[in-house]
């Protein structure tokens, strides 16, 4: 009775092991995502593994910001023309995933303005629109910038849900045949003499160990993807390129705000929903520290000390989170010391590289080109395969941003506010969300728009095990109040769902551990304010802490 | 304006000290920002809860082994037993009914269905004396179609864990589904505000006696009676078997409740209760605080001879942090905290965090200090007291309270 129905949950079964599959691709970020839809819509048959959840690497874990190339321009024109030709493609294809605010290249009073000039011609060069307007026409339209701006250049820089990009490619996969897991391992190759047949995996979830069969197998695993490629005997020289960045409690911006100099830390500030994002730092770190996420106070005092001359309101805005990525960055070939490192894509078919049949890496390249990068992999599999299909990814939109897709800013609808946030998630997906049961409607996450009905929606049908799962799908927990008691509905509800109340517990404890994580580095102010509430409610009010156990616990992603 | 006494804050610890002193026929005015950590309140008040992670069976006993630095041990364990008397009779004077002894700890039932160890537990409210002896056998608990706020399958597990058979029965009436039409209105606030009248009680009742079958207690969550005890006892009157009530997720009817009613005997002693206003500075004259300046009476210092800071933790804003340092913003007086801000917190959501610890430095009398020398007539009591931890040590209303009246006979007997 109050248990709400539990429908057509995506569960594993033996068959999907056993079959041979044409490709197998490594990876759930937004590169073996958009890979697997490629292949899958070529009409291979598809498999996708991933070992934490989707987009848990860098493809979560960057501003969120659709460049239009105008960043790279002076320094990488191929990049830039990468980029402005993927990022208009993306306004066609994701359009619920994609907010389309323009940015600002500002020059403050520190900044040399000649290198506007610069910057405007090979913008130009490479096909990116730039308007020189008026400092006071920048305040105008973006009153969060810093007033003492003395040039602005508008270029079209728009924000992307990297979470939801990532999902609806997945989605688009499995509508055409492709098998994706999720908490899959990869622990070894399947190899016979110098070809890859398969690969041998730990399923995370049950303890399992099994084997999967493939044709080809695509590395697309980022910056992990250099243990995949020694697992076959492959040897590639990856330099991870650390970046730091803070999440504001508000949005302060409704453009993106960029700095017009060579490219330094924390020159950027993106508007994301309800939030705001500045980042990056970029340091170089040890290959072995690249799962350790957690951001130093010295990151904190850079990010903070160049946001605020981008916008002088984020000394007073509270800071809710920090978080960092690793950029995977490949040393070419012929200088494997690192000196001369590609930031463009790289494709290696490791056949001709290395003599080893079957494989294929693709990595370097940004989120932004995750399309282009799939479109790369799937020429390089299909030339093996021998299979002709042409790649129509480019023209054919994501589920969700289909023609006549509604959308919510769509001003002549009566939509609640939790069917309009979910129609701005899900685009015309939230159809799918359930609306007939009294309940479904109810508001879980008050923040953010999430009502029962989309919880729903994401556990029976997005691959949702777990709050943080639930999270990077609905945006629970992600808004002003990061999940204070919303957190506790979402549990609560999934522990039904589930039939798993102490897993529940465990779950939240677990979820509030995750946000403590990016609290943690940036704990003074409001912040600590507001972890001592969490603290107090869950710990002090409900004693959580004595419900479960978390000793030995591994970090949930 | 000069008054006696001026509290700067007006939460559980500035009420109680408030009452204690007006009682005495001071003459009483506080400053209350309006908010209060009450609304997290779970029916319940811990005057100590654990030491070293275990559970405490006895809190006066225990209070020797606490650190020398803990509020309890300035007052003395002597001392604590007399003032946990009278806080009994400041509950019961108040018209909040509420049983427990400071020799040996109950069990209070968190929402979440986990039994926590209490000192003084509100007489609607489940509670748990021996966990070998249960007060029954078999609950109905009651749930509202729709409310979220009460992990339902969470309590029904914490209570089977506990020994209870429990029927999980989902009920709702014509008053609750009208609520449910917004969706954002299924708040414990909002349920109470519309289970007051008779009807509406009669309606929760029929759907208790029809559902509640053979349970010998009925359990329904925290959402009724705002202003005192009285709707429970109509409910009680209306259902054919015990009922008992649970705390909810925040916002907690009874802490407001509670709080109202300490207001109104507060106010009925003589009390003047400033709310929505804060206390932004004050003006000293050497060891001697002469005036408190709030952001309302900007022009109009609040003039006493005693004055007491109840400003609550961090979450209250009586301590500030920012980027290098932790301080009291209002009075600027010194704080117990570490300097090094890698040490205020750690990774691990649930481990111990050393900043519910900090707080303002006082001497044996809870005089604050300032630059290291006490001043003569401030006072710090309740959560802006360093030396304890509100959630590990589950001490932090019975500091509230304790210090409150420690404070307030401090103030009488200095003349």
């Amino acid at each position: 009775m109050v248990l709400l129905p539990l429908k057509q949950s995506f569960m594993v079964t033996s068959d999907i092991y056993k079959k041979e599959y044409d490709v197998i691709i490594v990876g759930g970020g937004a590169t073996g995502a958009g890979t697997a839809r490629d292949c899958a819509l070529r009409g291979l048959s598809v498999l996708l593994v991933e070992r934490n959840d989707y987009s848990t690497g860098a493809t979560g874990r960057n501003h969120g910001l659709m460049h239009s190339g105008a960043r790279y321009a002076v320094t990488d024109g191929e990049s830039a023309s990468e980029c402005i030709s993927e990022n208009m493609i993306l306004r066609r294809i994701a359009r619920h995933c994609v907010e389309e605010t323009d940015g600002l290249f500002i020059t403050l009073p520190e900044d040399d303005l000649e290198y506007q000039k610069t910057f405007v011609e090979a913008c130009q060069r490479a096909g990116i629109r730039a308007d020189v307007i008026e400092p006071a026409e920048a305040r105008r339209i973006e009153p969060a910038v810093n007033p003492e701006l003395i040039g602005a250049v508008r270029v079209p820089d728009a924000s992307i849900d990297p979470f939801r990009l990532t999902v609806a490619n997945l989605l688009d996969a499995r509508l055409h045949g492709a098998v994706t897991l999720n908490y899959h391992e990869v622990e070894g190759v399947v190899m016979n003499q110098n070809r890859i047949e398969g690969l041998k995996l730990f399923n995370k979830q049950n303890g399992e160990h099994v084997e999967v069969r493939g044709r080809v197998v695509v590395n697309a695993a980022g910056i992990w993807g250099q243990r995949i490629a020694q697992m076959a005997g492959a040897n590639i020289s990856m330099f991870p390129a650390r970046g730091a960045l803070l999440i504001f409690g508000h949005r302060v911006n409704n453009m993106v705000i960029n700095r017009c100099r060579k490219p330094a830390n924390a020159d950027i500030l993106v508007p994301d929903d309800t939030v705001c994002v500045i980042g990056t730092t970029s340091d170089r770190i040890p290959i072995e520290t690249v799962d350790d996420m957690r951001v130093t106070r010295e990151e904190v005092d850079v990010l903070l000390k160049e946001g605020v001359k981008i916008a002088p309101s984020l000394a007073t805005t509270r800071i809710i989170r920090a978080y960092a990525g690793v950029r995977p960055l490949v040393a070419s070939d012929d200088d494997p010391s690192g000196r001369s490192i590609s930031r463009g894509i790289v494709c290696l078919d490791h056949a001709k590289r290395d003599g080893i049949e079957g494989f294929i890496t693709i990595t370097g390249g940004k989120m932004m080109t995750y399309r282009l990068m799939g479109e790369i992999a799937t020429n390089a599999v299909c030339a093996k395969l021998g299979n002709t299909a042409p790649c129509v990814t480019a023209a054919q939109p994501l589920p969700g941003s289909e023609e006549g897709a509604p959308d919510q800013r769509d001003a002549t609808k009566r939509y609640s506010f939790g069917q309009r946030a979910a129609i701005g998630r899900h685009g015309s997906l939230a159809a799918r969300i359930e609306k007939d049961n009294d309940i479904d409607n109810a508001l879980v996450c008050e923040c953010e728009g999430v009502t029962v009905g989309e919880i729903k929606y994401a556990v029976h049908q997005l691959h949702v095990h777990n709050l943080v799962n639930l999270r990077r799908r609905t945006r629970v927990g992600m808004g002003t109040c990061q999940g204070k008691l919303c957190s506790c509905r979402a549990a609560s509800l999934m522990g039904e769902f589930r039939h798993d109340v102490k897993g529940a517990q465990e779950d939240l404890a677990a979820f509030l551990d995750e946000r403590w994580k990016g609290m943690r580095p940036v704990a003074w102010g409001d912040t600590l304010r507001e972890a001592q509430l969490t603290s107090a409610i869950y710990e002090g009010l409900c004693g959580l802490d004595l419900a479960v156990n978390m000793e030995g616990k591994e970090d949930v992603q | 304006m000069k008054m006696d006494t001026v509290i700067i804050g007006g939460g559980l610890s500035g009420l109680a000290c408030g009452i204690s002193l007006a009682k005495r026929g001071k003459r009483v005015t506080i400053v209350a920002s309006g908010q209060s950590t009450m609304l997290f309140n779970g029916g319940s008040m811990e005057m100590l809860g654990y030491v070293d992670g275990k559970a405490v069976e006895n809190p006066l006993g225990a209070i020797a082994s606490l650190p020398e630095s803990h509020p309890y041990r300035k007052i003395g364990a002597d001392r604590i037993a007399s003032i946990a008397e009278r806080v009994k009779l400041l509950f019961s004077d108040s018209g909040i009914e509420m049983t427990g002894s400071a020799n040996a700890n109950h069990w209070r039932i968190t929402p979440m269905g986990v039994a926590k160890p209490a000192w003084l537990t509100l007489s609607d409210h489940l509670r748990i004396d021996n966990l070998n002896q249960l007060p029954a056998k078999r609950l109905a608990l009651m749930c509202i179609r729709g409310y979220f706020d009460q992990p339902n399958a969470m309590l029904a597990k914490g209570l089977r864990d506990l020994g209870f058979e429990v029927d999980m029965i989902e009920f709702t009436t014509d008053d609750i589904t009208a609520l449910r039409r917004s969706p954002s209105e299924m708040r414990a606030t909002s349920l109470a505000k519309h289970l007051v009248s008779n009807n509406a009680l009669q309606r929760v009742a029929d759907q208790f006696n029809n559902l509640a079958g053979d349970a010998d207690m009925v359990l329904m969550p925290s959402v009724f009676g705002q202003s005192d005890s009285s709707d429970f006892q109509l409910l009680q009157s209306k259902v054919n078997k015990p009922l008992r009530l649970v705390a909810t997720l925040p916002p907690s009817v009874a802490g407001m409740r509670m709080m109202t009613q300490l207001r109104h005997y507060f106010k009925m002693l003589g009390g003047t209760y400033l709310t929505g206003d804060t206390a932004v500075s004050g003006t000293f004259d050497g060891d001697r605080l002469t005036s408190v300046t709030t952001a309302k009476l900007a022009d109009m210092p609040l003039k006493a001879d005693d004055f007491v800071l109840a400003t609550g933790s961090f979450v209250s804003r009586g301590l500030k942090a920012d980027f290098e340092r932790v301080y009291e913003p209002v009075l600027g007086v010194d704080v117990d905290a570490d300097a090094d801000p890698e040490k205020w917190t750690r990774f691990g959501v649930l481990e111990p965090q050393a900043y519910f610890g900090y707080g303002v430095a006082t001497d044996s009398q809870l005089r604050c200090l300032k630059q290291g020398k006490p001043i003569q007539n401030l006072r710090a009591i309740g959560s802006v007291l360093s030396g304890h931890d509100a959630v590990k040590m589950g001490d932090g209303t019975g500091v509230s309270l304790l210090t409150a009246i420690a404070a307030a006979d401090h103030i009488r007997e200095k003349k």
